[in-house]
């Protein structure tokens, strides 16, 4: 379906419901969502963390990683999210962050041909009765909000990883245990070798612009690999 | 009807060690089939003696099948019984109750409301509960203490249909069609749990020479022996009644309603579903008022006594005409049902018990018919005569346990009553002192100086806990407690879950469907919802 964004408002959507529930159906047979630098933290309890150029662009983009192929989400299991923390980006579908109203406050808009929206009488409330917004959507109007730091910040802390060649391409196969193979390529990682070469001025650099936390970060997350390949053969029934 | 000593059969020989194995109910109507399905589904099959169920049922009696509100009680019921909800839901018409909202009891003016929710307060020191409501800027007691007032405000189902069976966000029971429920337990009692089933009317009793009961003798059937005899014949009492003669205890000087008028009146199709029976009060009783996804039960209680039919008959069309502008009001013919409140001196005669009807019964406020009967079932059940010779220790057991709640709930109902300031002839009487119980008035004295709390409750199970009859107090207008000569503690962790009240209030209303979104949904789901 193609989206249909509109902007959020009590009068449109005093009564409207969404649902919040987590199922392939509504959106979450996904194998990656954007991660944020300043979620990193968050992040990496979980999910590998993997780094990708877009070309066109010449941008890198930080991603959460959920499976090894498409529409592959190893954290997904029927109904259930194995998993604690969304990262910001997966968490606030079906909304998204508009532009600035009058006051320069941003807006909310909403994908109003999400499957989260269609028929969802028993779904979450945005609005109360009165207009007021639901804790549901105070959650989301904070959540859009660090979404919003977050890509502001974003293009700073590639900035710094590049202008310190931090990043290095990962080609990574996998043997799963029914002896099928698979690579995932096209990715970056932080170049471990190289961080550990980085003088005291450089790294105090990167303490100094909040970067050193998010690269350590990103770096732990890769144990999270070996997890995903135990859901992987799980999945498969090689457990 | 009854004949004593005619005759011999084997069966008379009652000898004091036999087994209890053989459960005789009389009576096919919400008593007679919560029993022989509770019963049949709580015995162990492989015990040494199993547990038989037979169930009597005359074809020519119809059954009341009035009352439609439940407790949550019912939750734990059904569960136990084995029918998971969404077909009880089904099959019953049944439509979520989170208590109880009493419009007009205290004065009458328009703005005079007030809840009962089952939710109990949140967890606190009684007295440091009502210090701290009362020093919150929230006037209504039940809005202060649970979120639940807000989910019955917006008429929001307790739960989600995604939760496990019987589980809610919020407590709660059920309204309901008791026909309906009287035919989905027969289902199941008979096709899932092994209940016999006879269709034959009852012409006579028979006597051991003890003075037990043998055998129910049946029309057709002939005489259906049987160790434990239950009771469920209705306002009839054919047994504890007519066989034993365990008198009467009128409870009509108390609690003065005997009339009821009602009627269903139907709905449109996506109309709400309210989340509580609403309870009405007008000049010489009170009208109930319970949503049903494809009706609305309404009814008009009464005392014959300060008004007549006709007077009551125009305060209900009075009521309909404003709640309902669109029914029409000529279509509607009103049943009569007269009653007397009271109930048993004794509930387990011998080998007889009596539920239901038969045990007694007082003015529909509050609902506590249904739960009366699955109390009794409960109480059977957790302490089951294994045999006849340990029957007379249960029996005096339950005669004192459930001649205590009787007279809880005589208290309990009679609260609702005392506190009015409305001032006709009927309310008047009410407030009359000779009219309130002893230990009711000497509570009323106590809770001047302190909150209801637990003390004041000591019994297990509890029909009304604490809680129960401070949600009525308060919504009254009493005045919360002066400060006494000893220090509150407890105060400053309740005025803090009191603060939070407001936000669980407010997740949990965005978070739950209305009752009809839910209903609807469930229909849409089992079109055919009707599967035993």
């Amino acid at each position: 379906m193609n989206p249909n964004h509109v902007l959020l408002t009590v009068d449109a959507h005093r009564d409207l419901r969404l649902r919040t529930d987590r199922s392939p159906d509504l959106g979450d047979a996904v194998m990656t969502a954007i991660a944020m630098p300043r979620e990193f933290r968050d992040v990496q309890r979980h999910y590998p963390i993997l780094f990708r150029l877009d070309a066109t662009r010449d941008a890198f983009t930080a991603y959460a990683m959920f499976g090894f192929e498409t529409g592959e989400n190893l954290f997904l299991d029927g109904a259930r999210w194995d998993a604690d923390y969304l990262p910001l980006a997966h968490d606030i579908q079906p909304f998204l962050i508009g532009g600035a109203d009058a006051g320069g406050n941003r807006q909310v808009h909403l994908d109003l041909a999400s499957p989260r929206i269609a028929g969802a009488a028993e779904g979450m409330r945005l609005f109360e009765p009165e207009g007021t917004p639901t804790p549901y959507l105070e959650s989301i109007a904070e959540k859009l909000g660090q979404l919003d730091a977050g890509f502001a910040e974003s293009a700073d802390f590639f900035a710094a990883l590049r202008r310190h060649d931090l990043l290095e391409p990962l080609t990574l196969e996998v043997t799963l245990n029914d002896g099928s193979t698979h690579r995932l390529v096209g990715f970056h990682v932080i170049d471990e070798d190289r961080l550990r070469t980085l003088d005291g001025v450089a790294l105090g650099e990167l303490h100094g612009d909040g970067h050193l936390m998010p690269i350590f970060m990103a770096l732990a997350s890769l144990g999270n690999i070996r997890d995903l390949v135990a859901r992987k053969n799980k999945r498969i029934g090689h457990g | 009807m009854v004949n004593e000593r005619h005759n011999k059969p084997d069966y008379m020989d009652a000898t004091v060690e036999r087994q209890v194995a053989s459960i005789v109910i009389v009576g096919g109507g919400t008593a007679g089939w919560l029993a022989a399905a509770t019963i049949a589904a709580r015995a162990d099959p492989a015990a040494p003696a199993p547990l038989s169920v037979t169930l009597v049922e005359s074809p020519d009696v119809p059954t009341i099948g009035v009352g439609e509100g439940t407790w949550p009680t019912i939750r734990r019921t059904l569960s136990r019984i084995g029918i998971p909800e969404a077909e009880f839901l089904a099959a019953c018409d049944a439509s979520f109750k989170q208590g109880s909202r009493f419009d007009g009891w205290r004065t009458g003016a328009p703005d005079d409301s007030y809840l009962h929710p089952f939710t109990a307060p949140i967890d606190a020191d009684a007295r440091g509960l009502v210090a701290a409501w009362a020093a919150s800027d929230e006037p209504r007691f039940a809005a202060a203490v649970t979120p639940q007032a807000r989910a019955c405000a917006l008429d929001l189902a307790p739960r989600q249909r995604a939760m496990p069976d019987y589980a809610g966000a919020l407590n709660y029971a059920y309204h309901l069609d008791a026909v309906k429920l009287a035919a989905l337990l027969q289902r199941h009692a008979t096709r899932r749990l092994g209940v016999a089933h006879v269709r034959d009317h009852v012409v006579g009793v028979d006597r051991c020479e003890n003075g037990d009961i043998a055998a129910v003798r049946c029309r057709d059937h002939g005489a259906i022996a049987g160790d434990l005899f239950i009771d469920c014949t209705g306002h009839a009492a054919l047994l504890i009644g007519g066989a034993f003669d365990v008198p009467f205890i009128d409870r009509g000087h108390e609690l003065f309603n005997d009339r009821a008028l009602a009627v269903q009146v139907p709905v449109a199709p996506d109309s709400a579903i309210g989340a509580t029976t609403n309870a009405t009060a007008h000049d010489a009783g009170w009208i109930w008022d319970i949503g049903l996804p494809t009706r609305r039960g309404v009814g008009c209680v009464y005392a014959s006594a300060f008004l007549s039919d006709d007077e009551a008959a125009a305060s209900l069309r009075a009521y309909l005409a404003r709640t309902a502008p669109g029914a029409d009001l000529e279509a509607l013919a009103p049943r009569r049902l007269a009653f007397r409140s009271g109930h048993r001196a004794r509930f387990w005669e011998r080998n007889c018990l009596a539920l239901g009807l038969s045990a007694g019964f007082l003015e529909p406020l509050e609902a506590s018919a249904i739960v009366t009967i699955e109390l009794g079932l409960d109480a059977l059940l957790d302490n089951f005569p294994a045999t006849r010779a340990s029957m007379a220790a249960h029996a005096r057991r339950y005669n004192d346990l459930f001649r205590y709640r009787w007279d809880r709930i005589v208290d309990f109902l009679k609260l609702h009553y005392v506190l009015s300031e409305r001032d006709q002839p009927y309310w008047r009487a009410n407030r009359a002192p000779a009219s309130i119980p002893d230990r009711l008035a000497e509570l009323l004295a106590i809770w001047r100086h302190q909150p209801p709390s637990a003390q004041d409750f000591a019994a297990v199970n509890e029909i009304f806990p604490a809680a129960s009859y401070q949600y009525v107090l308060y919504g009254m207008g009493m005045a919360p407690p002066p400060p006494g000569p000893v220090r509150i503690d407890g105060h400053d962790a309740a005025a803090t879950s009191i603060r939070q009240i407001t936000q669980r209030a407010r997740a949990l209303a965005a978070s739950l469907p209305t009752n009809r979104a839910y209903l609807d949904a469930l229909r849409a789901e089992r079109p055919h919802g009707i599967v035993a």
